[in-house]
C-alpha cells in the first residue's frame, strides 16, 4: 500500500510548511527581515502502463497511460524580496535600505556578509559596526568631538564639529547586489553571505545600479504578512490533517486486506 | 471454479491504484502548478473454456484535470502564474518539459531559472537573461519582461499540440511528445504564482468512497471463500 508512504510524505511537506510559517512569525518584529516560503514539487512518477505503447495487434496505442505519482518532495524555502515599509526612529545611525541591495559587514574571520539590518551602533573607538559589532565595510570612524552624524542618500557619512560650519566628509557607504538575492545563503544574525548561486557581490554606491538609497533615521520592518502567514497556517494544518487521513483510511484497507482468509 | 475471485482481484488492485494517486493529489494540494489526476476504470473481456467470457474492470486509463488552479498572490517580481490554457517552456538536460509552476528567480549568470535550476525559454526557445542591475522588472500579458519600460525578452507562453498525450515528469513538469505550439489564450501574470489544481473535497470524498469499495470486495472475497468452503464441505461428506 504505497498510499501510506505518499501520505507521510505529503505530512512531511506540510510540517515543513508550519516550520516555515512559524520562523516567519517569530521574526514579524526582525528589522529587515525577509519573509520565507516553502515550495513544493511532485516526485518522480512510475510508469505502470506507458502511454503510446500498443495494445492491440492492429496498431492501436493507449492514449494515456497510467502513472502513479509517488508523493511529494520540498523544493526550495525561498526568500520573497519585498520591501519591508519604514519606520522612523530617529536615530543617528540607522540607515534603511530603499530598493534592492545590502550592506558589507566583514565577519571577525575576515570574511565578507551582508545584511539589509541598517540599525548601526558606534564601538567606544567611533568605529561604526553591526548591533553585534561587526564593523561595516568600508570602516568608517566618527571622531569623538564630532556633534553630529549625517548620512545621505548615496550613503556618504558627513560629521559636524563645534566652531565650524562646514561638514567632514568621513566616509561612504557601499552598497551590494547580487544577481540572484534569493540564492544568498542565511547565517542568521541577520547576516547572508554569497554562494554560487547568488553569484559575486556588485559593489557600487547606493542609488546607482538600480542599487536602493540608504535613509538616516529609518529602519526597515520585516517583510511578513501576519495575515497571510495565518491564513497559510490554516492551510498548512489543514493539509497536514488530510493527509492523516489518508494514512488511516490506507491503514483501514490493509486491515482489510489481512483479514482474509 | 475460482473466477469471481480474479475478478474482484482486479478490481482490488484498480481501486489499490486509485487509493495511491488519492493520496499523491492529497500529498500535492500545496505543490505550486500541480494538477490533479485521476483513474478511469474500464472492461477487459477474457474469454474462458467452455462458457460466457469473463468480464473485469481494471483501472488503465489515467485523467488528468487541466483546469486552472487559484492564483495566490505572492509579489516575487520573478513570480508568474499563467491566466488560460498555457505552459511556461523549460530547458532540462533531457529536453523541453512544460510547466504552469512559475516561481522562478535568476541565477549567478542572470538567466532566468526554475527552483530546479533549469533553464526558463523565452519565445523563440532561447535562455532569457536578466541584467544584475535592473531595477523595476515588470511583465506584460503576452510575457513581455520590460526593465524600467524597455523590453528585454518575451518569455515563452506554448500549450502542446496534443494535451492528452502529455507525460507527466517530476518536478510539476509536462513532457509533450507531439510538440508545442505559442499560447494564443494565455495571460502572463506577475507578482502571482498558481496553486495546485486538486480540490480536496472531492479528494477526500473520494478516498472514502475508494475505501470502502475496497472492503466491500474484501467482504466478497471472504464470502466467496466461505461459499467454496461449505461446497466442498457437503460434497465430501
Amino acid at each position: 500500500m504505497r498510499a501510506l508512504k505518499i501520505a507521510a510524505t505529503g505530512m512531511s511537506a506540510q510540517q515543513m510548511r508550519v516550520e516555515t510559517i512559524s520562523n516567519n512569525l517569530a521574526n514579524m518584529s526582525t528589522t529587515g527581515y525577509n519573509a520565507r516560503r516553502a515550495e513544493f514539487s511532485d516526485l518522480h512518477y512510475q510508469q505502470l502502463a506507458r502511454a503510446g505503447s500498443v495494445s492491440a495487434s492492429d496498431g492501436t496505442v493507449l492514449p494515456t497511460g497510467v502513472q502513479l505519482g509517488l508523493g511529494v518532495r520540498p523544493a526550495a524555502v525561498s526568500m520573497q524580496l519585498a520591501q519591508g515599509s519604514l519606520s522612523v526612529t530617529g536615530g543617528d545611525l540607522d540607515v534603511a535600505i530603499e530598493g534592492k541591495g545590502f550592506l558589507e559587514v566583514t565577519l571577525p574571520s575576515g570574511q565578507a556578509a551582508y545584511t539589509r539590518d541598517g540599525g548601526l551602533k558606534r564601538t567606544g573607538e567611533g568605529l561604526i559596526v553591526t548591533s553585534d559589532g561587526f564593523p561595516v565595510a568600508p570602516e568608517i570612524v566618527i571622531p569623538e568631538d564630532a556633534r553630529s552624524i549625517s548620512i545621505n542618500a548615496s550613503g556618504e557619512v558627513f560629521a559636524y564639529f563645534d566652531g565650524n560650519i562646514a561638514a567632514q566628509l568621513l566616509g561612504q557607504f557601499t552598497m551590494s547586489g547580487f544577481s540572484n538575492a534569493k540564492g544568498l545563503e542565511a547565517i542568521g544574525g541577520n547576516l547572508f553571505v554569497e554562494t554560487e548561486a547568488s553569484g559575486a557581490a556588485l559593489v557600487s554606491t547606493p542609488g546607482l545600479n538600480g542599487l536602493g538609497t540608504l535613509r538616516q533615521g529609518y529602519l526597515e520592518d520585516s517583510s511578513v504578512d501576519a495575515v497571510r502567514e495565518i491564513t497559510e497556517l490554516i492551510e498548512a494544518q489543514r493539509g497536514y490533517e488530510m493527509n492523516a487521513k489518508v494514512i488511516s483510511a490506507a491503514d483501514q484497507m490493509m486491515g482489510a486486506t489481512t483479514q482474509i482468509r | 471454479m475460482d473466477n469471481a475471485s480474479y475478478t474482484i482481484l482486479t478490481r482490488q488492485m484498480g481501486l489499490a491504484r486509485e487509493m495511491q494517486m488519492v493520496a499523491n493529489n492529497i500529498a500535492n494540494a500545496a505543490t505550486t502548478g500541480y494538477r490533479s489526476e485521476g483513474v478511469i476504470f474500464s472492461e477487459f473481456v477474457q474469454s474462458v473454456d467452455r462458457g460466457a467470457s469473463l468480464s473485469m474492470g481494471t483501472a488503465n486509463v489515467q485523467n488528468t484535470n487541466y483546469i486552472q488552479g487559484a492564483l495566490t498572490q505572492t509579489n516575487g517580481t520573478f513570480d508568474f502564474g499563467i491566466e488560460g490554457d498555457g505552459y511556461f517552456l523549460i530547458e532540462t538536460p533531457a529536453g523541453e518539459r512544460l510547466t504552469r509552476a512559475g516561481s522562478f528567480s535568476p541565477n549567478a549568470a542572470g538567466e532566468l531559472v526554475t527552483y530546479d535550476g533549469f533553464r526558463v525559454l523565452d519565445a523563440g526557445g532561447a535562455p532569457i537573461f536578466v541584467p544584475s542591475d535592473a531595477g523595476d522588472l515588470a511583465v506584460s500579458g503576452d510575457g513581455t519582461l520590460s526593465v524600467n519600460g524597455a523590453p528585454i525578452a518575451q518569455i515563452g507562453v506554448v500549450r502542446p499540440i496534443a494535451p492528452l498525450d502529455m507525460v507527466r515528469e517530476d518536478g510539476v513538469m509536462f513532457r509533450a511528445d507531439e510538440g508545442v505550439e505559442p499560447a494564443a489564450n494565455a495571460r502572463v501574470v506577475q507578482g502571482f504564482t498558481e496553486g495546485s489544481n486538486v480540490d480536496a473535497v472531492s479528494q477526500l470524498a473520494r478516498m472514502v468512497e475508494v475505501q470502502r469499495a475496497y472492503e466491500m470486495g474484501q467482504s466478497f472475497l471472504e464470502s466467496e471463500d466461505e461459499r467454496i468452503r461449505t461446497a466442498l464441505k457437503s460434497l465430501s461428506q
